[in-house]
C-alpha cells in the first residue's frame, strides 16, 4: 500500500513536525505581517526565547525521564532574586563586589546553579525516596519557592546589577545578545547529551519502561535524582539570565513562564507519557511561541490574545501526540 | 560435569508480610545443564527467579554462585556476575529502537575528552550480526520496538541474552507469546546455549516444553521443592502428580530430601 520511502517520509515529518510548523509560521508572518521580515525582529525572537527556552530544557529532561517538574519557574525566580539581593547596588540589593571585579560573574552563576540544584534535590528526595507523586511534589515547590522569593525580598525589588555581569546581557554577537547565545549553547550541549551519550539514552529508556531499565542494570533512582537536580540547576541558570537581562529582580519575576515552557515542551514533541522527545524540537517550540508573540505585538493586537493562542496550541500539540500513533499505524 | 555446581540454593525462604512465598528451597544447577522449574500458579516460581536474578532479597538462606556465596542487592549485581534473566512480561523499552534495546545499560561508548559518546554504527553492526546468527529477521533495526510483533520482541530478548552470554540464564515463561515455529526455534536456542557450558533455568508450566529441553526437572509446590528428578528418570504423569501434590515422597525426592518431614 505505502512504500518504505513514503513511510520514512511520513515518519520524518511526524518526528520533526514542529520545525515545519515554525517554518510555515515564519513564512506566513513574513508575507502578511507588516515589518515582520527584518533581522531585528528575528534577533528579538531569539532573544525572547532565552529564558523560557533554558527553563524548558530541564523541564523536557524530567518529562522525558517520565516525571514532571512544575517548580522550574519558581526555582528560576529564586535564583534571580538571590542574584539580585547579593549583587545589586540599589533596592534591597547588598551590592557585594569582588576584586578583580569580573569574579562576580562565575560566583553568581555558581550560586544560581547551586540554589536551583538544591530545589531539584528536594523535589527528587520527595519523589524518589518517599515515592510521592512528582506532580504534587513539584506543585508544592512551585508554591513554596515562590513564597520564599516574596518572603526574602519582602515584596520589594533589587535593581542595578553590577556592570561586570550585565555585560553579557548587553553585548551582542550577530545582532543577538550573549545571553541568547548561552541559551542556544545550552540547547546544543543538552541535545548532544540526550541523544549521543549513555546518560541521555538511559533517561529515555527509563522514561519508556523503568522496570526494563532497572532489570537491565540501569540505576533508575540515581538517574531520576540527577534529572531533577539538573532541571533545578538549569532553572537556576534561567533565573540568573533573567536577573541579568532585567538588571535586578522583582518578587513576581518570571510569573507565567512555566506555562510557556510547558507549552513549548509539548509543542516541541515531548510526550507526557515519557520516553519520547528531542531537545532541538523543544527549542523550535520556544521559537514558535516567541514568533507568534512578536507577530501579535506587531499587528497591534492586545497581548492577551497570545494566551488564547498559546492554550489552543498546547491543545493542538497534545491532540497531535495522540493522533501520531494512529497516523503511524496507517503507514506501518 | 564434575566439580562445584554453578548455582546452589540452600534453604531459601522469602516472606511477604505474613505470607510465606518460599519456605526453604534447595537445589543445584550444573554448568551446561538445562533445569526446568515447574509448579502451579502461586507456587513461588517467580519469587525464586527474582531472588536468583537479584531483584529480591531472600528472607533467609544462602545462594552460592560460581563457587562463592553471593548477596545480590540488585539485578545489576547479578548481571555483573553473569546471571542473565528473560522475564515473561518482556524487558523491552518500546519507545526506542532495536539497537538501543539490545544494548540497554551496556552501550558501546568511546570517550572523547572523558565524555562517553554512543557508538551507534558499531552497535548496529553487532545487532545485525547477532540477529542473522540466530536467523531472526527484523525489517529495520532502527524501528521502535512498539511497532514490532510479539514474536519479534521475544526474539530480541532471546538474542540479547545469547549475545551477552553470561554463566547462567533464567527464562521466566519465555514462550508465552510465541507461535509453534518460534517456540521450536527458541527451544533449540536454549539447547545450543547449554551446550556452550552455560547453566539454564527455564520456568514454564507447559509440560511438553520441559520434557523437550530439560536435563533435570525441579517442581516447586507451596514454596517447597516437591520434586527434583532427572528428565530421563521420570514421566509427565509423575511430574503432574508432584505439581498437584499427589506424588509419593519416596520417588519424588530422588536427590535431596527437602520437603516437609513426612
Amino acid at each position: 500500500m505505502t512504500s518504505p520511502r513514503q513511510r520514512a517520509t511520513a515518519e520524518f515529518v511526524l518526528d520533526h513536525l514542529v520545525w515545519f510548523m515554525l517554518a510555515a509560521v515564519l513564512i506566513v508572518f513574513s508575507l502578511f505581517v507588516p515589518n515582520f521580515f527584518q533581522i531585528g525582529i528575528f534577533a528579538n525572537i531569539i532573544e525572547q526565547s532565552t529564558f523560557v527556552g533554558v527553563m524548558a530544557i530541564g523541564l523536557a529532561i524530567v518529562i522525558i525521564a517520565g516525571h514532571m517538574d512544575l517548580s522550574v519557574e519558581s526555582t528560576a525566580a529564586l535564583a534571580a532574586m538571590l542574584t539580585g539581593i547579593l549583587f545589586c547596588a540599589r533596592g534591597i540589593g547588598l551590592g557585594i563586589t569582588f576584586t578583580p571585579e569580573w569574579l562576580v560573574l562565575p560566583i553568581s552563576l555558581l550560586l544560581a546553579l547551586a540554589v536551583g540544584g538544591l530545589i531539584g534535590l528536594i523535589n527528587g528526595f520527595f519523589t524518589i525516596k518517599l515515592k510521592m507523586n512528582a506532580f504534587i511534589v513539584t506543585l508544592a515547590s512551585y508554591i513554596w519557592v515562590r513564597g520564599l522569593v516574596v518572603a526574602i525580598s519582602g515584596g520589594r525589588s533589587a535593581q542595578d546589577l553590577a556592570p561586570s555581569i550585565r555585560v553579557i546581557g548587553i553585548q551582542t554577537f550577530l545582532h543577538v545578545p550573549l545571553i541568547a547565545w548561552i541559551a542556544i549553547a545550552c540547547f546544543a550541549i543538552f541535545s548532544f547529551i540526550m541523544s549521543r551519550t549513555p546518560f541521555g539514552r538511559h533517561i529515555t529508556l527509563v522514561g519508556g519502561n523503568p522496570v526494563a531499565a532497572f532489570r537491565a542494570g540501569i540505576k533508575v533512582d540515581r538517574l531520576m535524582f540527577i534529572s531533577f537536580i539538573l532541571a533545578g540547576a538549569i532553572a537556576g541558570l534561567a533565573g540568573w539570565l533573567l536577573a541579568i537581562r532585567t538588571s535586578g529582580a522583582t518578587a513576581n519575576l518570571g510569573t507565567g513562564m512555566l506555562f510557556n515552557a510547558f507549552a513549548a515542551v509539548v509543542i516541541g514533541g515531548v510526550s507526557l507519557k515519557g520516553g519520547v522527545g528531542r531537545l532541538p524540537g523543544v527549542y523550535a517550540g520556544v521559537l514558535l511561541l516567541s514568533s507568534i508573540h512578536t507577530a501579535i505585538n506587531l499587528m497591534g493586537l492586545p497581548a492577551h490574545y497570545t494566551q488564547v493562542i498559546l492554550g489552543l496550541l498546547v491543545l493542538a500539540a497534545v491532540l497531535l501526540d495522540t493522533l501520531k500513533l494512529q497516523i503511524r499505524q496507517r503507514f506501518a | 560435569m564434575s566439580g562445584d555446581p554453578l548455582l546452589r540454593l540452600q534453604d531459601i525462604t522469602r516472606n511477604f508480610g505474613a505470607i510465606e512465598a518460599l519456605r526453604g528451597i534447595s537445589f543445584e544447577v550444573q554448568r551446561g545443564e538445562v533445569l526446568a522449574l515447574l509448579g502451579d500458579n502461586g507456587a513461588g516460581k517467580s519469587t525464586l527467579v527474582k531472588i536468583i536474578s537479584g531483584g529480591l532479597k531472600p528472607t533467609s538462606g544462602s545462594l552460592y554462585f560460581d563457587g562463592r556465596e553471593r548477596n545480590f542487592t540488585s539485578p545489576a549485581d547479578a548481571k555483573a556476575e553473569g546471571i542473565e534473566t528473560v522475564y515473561q512480561d518482556l524487558s523491552l523499552c518500546t519507545n526506542v529502537d532495536v539497537v538501543a534495546n539490545f544494548f540497554m545499560g551496556r552501550e558501546i561508548v568511546k570517550r572523547y575528552f572523558g565524555i562517553p559518546v554512543l557508538q551507534e554504527a558499531e552497535m548496529e553492526a553487532a545487532v545485525t550480526r547477532a540477529m542473522s546468527n540466530a536467523g531472526t529477521r527484523i525489517p529495520s533495526l532502527r524501528t521502535n520496538v512498539e511497532y514490532l510483533s510479539g514474536g519479534q520482541r521475544q526474539a530480541i530478548e532471546l538474542n540479547r541474552f545469547v549475545h551477552w552470554g553470561g554463566k547462567l540464564v533464567l527464562l521466566d515463561e519465555p514462550f508465552a507469546a510465541l507461535g509453534v515455529e518460534q517456540t521450536r526455534r527458541g527451544l533449540e536456542m536454549i539447547r545450543r546455549i547449554a551446550d556452550q557450558g552455560i547453566g539454564v533455568i527455564i520456568i514454564t508450566h507447559i509440560m511438553a516444553q520441559a520434557f523437550q529441553v530439560a536435563d533435570r526437572i525441579v517442581v516447586i509446590r507451596q514454596g517447597l521443592v516437591a520434586g527434583n528428578v532427572a528428565r530421563a528418570k521420570t514421566s509427565p504423569d509423575e511430574v503432574v502428580r508432584m505439581i498437584t501434590g499427589e506424588a509419593q515422597l519416596g520417588t519424588a525426592q530422588e536427590t535431596r530430601p527437602n520437603g516437609p518431614a513426612a
